[in-house]
């Protein structure tokens, strides 16, 4: 790679490089840029989702304990990054767009603002701790909030906007805020996200309408994939991406309405549920 | 009372799994719009011998349709490609980085046409579209989606599977487009790339679901294209031609099937 000479033998000007003049479509091409190891760019923060129906829409008494907790376990020297869900104003958007007719991108336009509004929410309350409302042009300034002992908070939602990809199924845009803390905590190389809900973890079905659904404290990814529950707590485009992923070892799903558990799962304990990627 | 329907199936609802109705009727924001991808490794780096003959079809054709310009990165966006990959960085990053390049192509169109009307526009300026059109204007974005850091892993490799075509398809399925036109430097689809290989076919028209099952080491679109063409509730076609044959971007605007059409079987 070192000779930096033009070619242009075949009418376009390339740059020497072993993708020069390759299809990046074909497999063998895409396979020459794969590699055992891959860089981790931010590997010892915690990625921290805070959920939005679950803990933002039950106001004060479930969102102030928990941002004492976030407040006093940012003393622990733990990095982390925090997100929060859009919670029952995003469905309410949903449910107005899709009964105006607005097509798919137009609805991901749409959503991503409810999340921003609850971050903005969340910095108020933490903003005498040092946290910063991390808008996505600023990504790369993380390094530098981390640095200075900040918190930041960063907006959960993917910018996918007009161009949401259609759904495997159904009508609705599925890459939600689970999705978008998953994806950049895994570009960013962390090992670990903690959400942040209003049950004890995953179980079975959903506990709030199925009374008899069982508490699961530990399940690897492809065993959780093999009998994926018919609703499940996360986005179900956030296993589906965590399969192909390389960093990303654990996630962990705890409740923030009981005191204490947040922290320790910071700390690495085995509360709440525990999904982990089957070790290599 | 279908409307409570929906209100009340997404009230409850986890909204982490997909939710279905049969009464959800999508507008087509402008299915007048004509979405083209203007290539990069096949024409922007060519230079002025392929870009010029093109822009001059483009400045006519402006006068008969809504023109959007989506272009492609090419050997620059490789030339990342290999450092990124060589360094070992993640996909999302490549995403972003490849993204630089078709910004700059974008960018060069924009120059080019200026003075028939062409502005680049980012993704923010898309609710704009119907000043610009209104103005006669040839808005000029970059090809690529604005999925950057948010691109998902790619398996047995580094690249981003979502890139200047999907962004191309997936802008024509935004706006409610039939169909999306690939200014590429080959007739359309062949069972191999026939830059390499002397011995294959031209494939005029298949199904997006053929293609797939025909699991072809090679193809003239991004795979990803035909997942998401699979799914589209507007997009079911996309048209690749040739823009070093002047004639063809005429003739496919003006509804000929030339070189390949690809559609939703």
């Amino acid at each position: 790679m070192s000779e930096n000479k033009f070619e242009t033998d075949d009418g376009r000007t390339h740059i020497k490089s072993y993708l020069m003049k390759e299809s990046l479509v074909n497999r063998q091409t895409i396979a020459k840029t794969a590699s055992q190891d891959e860089f981790a760019i931010l590997p010892h923060v915690v990625m921290v989702s805070v959920g939005g129906q679950s803990i933002f829409d039950r106001g004060k008494s479930a969102i102030q304990p928990l941002v004492d907790e976030i407040a006093k376990a940012k003393q622990s020297q733990i990095p982390m990054v925090v997100g929060v869900g859009g919670g029952t104003r995003t469905r309410h958007t949903v449910s107005i767009a899709l009964d105006l007719g607005i097509p798919l991108g137009g609805v991901a336009q749409l959503v991503g603002a409810m999340e921003e509004a609850n971050a903005v929410f969340l910095n108020a309350l933490l903003a005498k701790h040092g946290s910063i409302v991390m808008q996505r042009e600023h990504f790369w300034e993380l390094p530098l909030y981390l640095k200075g002992g900040m918190l930041p908070i960063i907006i959960s939602v993917p910018p996918f906007h007009f161009w949401e990809p259609p759904p495997e199924e159904g009508i609705v845009p599925s890459h939600g805020s689970d999705f978008g803390l998953f994806a950049h905590a895994e570009v960013l190389g962390m090992k670990k996200v903690i959400f942040i809900k209003d049950e004890d973890g995953l179980y079975t079905a959903d506990p709030k309408k199925h009374s008899n659904a069982e508490f699961i404290p530990h399940i690897y990814l492809d065993e959780l994939l093999d009998q994926f529950p018919e609703e499940c707590i996360l986005d179900h485009q956030l296993f589906h991406t965590w399969k192909t992923s390389r960093h990303v070892e654990q996630v962990q799903i705890v409740n923030g309405l009981k005191p204490g558990m947040f922290t320790a799962a910071l700390q690495g304990e085995p509360v709440g549920t525990i999904i982990e990627r089957r070790p290599a | 009372m279908s409307r409570l329907k929906i209100s009340n199936v997404l009230g409850e609802s986890s909204l982490t799994g997909p939710v279905f109705s049969d009464d959800y009727k999508p507008l087509a924001l402008m299915p007048s719009t004509k979405v083209l991808k203007i290539g990069g490794q096949s024409i922007m780096d060519r230079g002025k011998a392929a870009v010029f003959p093109i822009l001059k079809d483009i400045v006519v054709l402006k006068e008969k349709h809504n023109l959007l310009l989506g272009c492609g990165g090419g050997t620059r966006a490789r030339h990342i490609y290999t450092i990124a990959s060589d360094l070992e960085l993640p996909t999302g990053i490549l995403a972003h980085l490849g993204g630089y390049v078709p910004r700059q192509n974008a960018r060069m169109l924009q120059m080019l046409l200026a003075d028939h009307g062409g502005i680049f526009i980012l993704y923010d300026d898309f609710e704009k579209l119907p000043l610009y059109f209104k103005l006669g204007c040839i808005p000029i974005m970059t090809g690529m989606p604005p999925f950057g850091y948010w691109e998902k892993p790619t398996e047995n490799g580094r690249i981003p599977q979502n890139r200047t075509d999907a962004g191309v398809f997936l802008t024509a399925e935004a706006l409610g487009c039939k169909r999306a036109y690939f200014v590429k430097d080959e007739n359309g689809l062949y069972t191999d790339d026939p830059k390499k290989n002397k011995n294959t076919k031209h494939i005029p028209r298949i199904s997006a679901q053929e293609l797939i099952q025909m699991d072809l080491p090679d193809l003239i679109v991004e795979r990803v294209v035909l997942d998401h063409m699979v799914r589209a509730k507007f997009c079911h076609e996309i048209q690749i031609i040739n823009g070093l044959d002047p004639l063809m971007l005429t003739r496919a605007l003006d509804g000929e099937d030339v070189g390949t059409i690809i559609y939703k079987g």
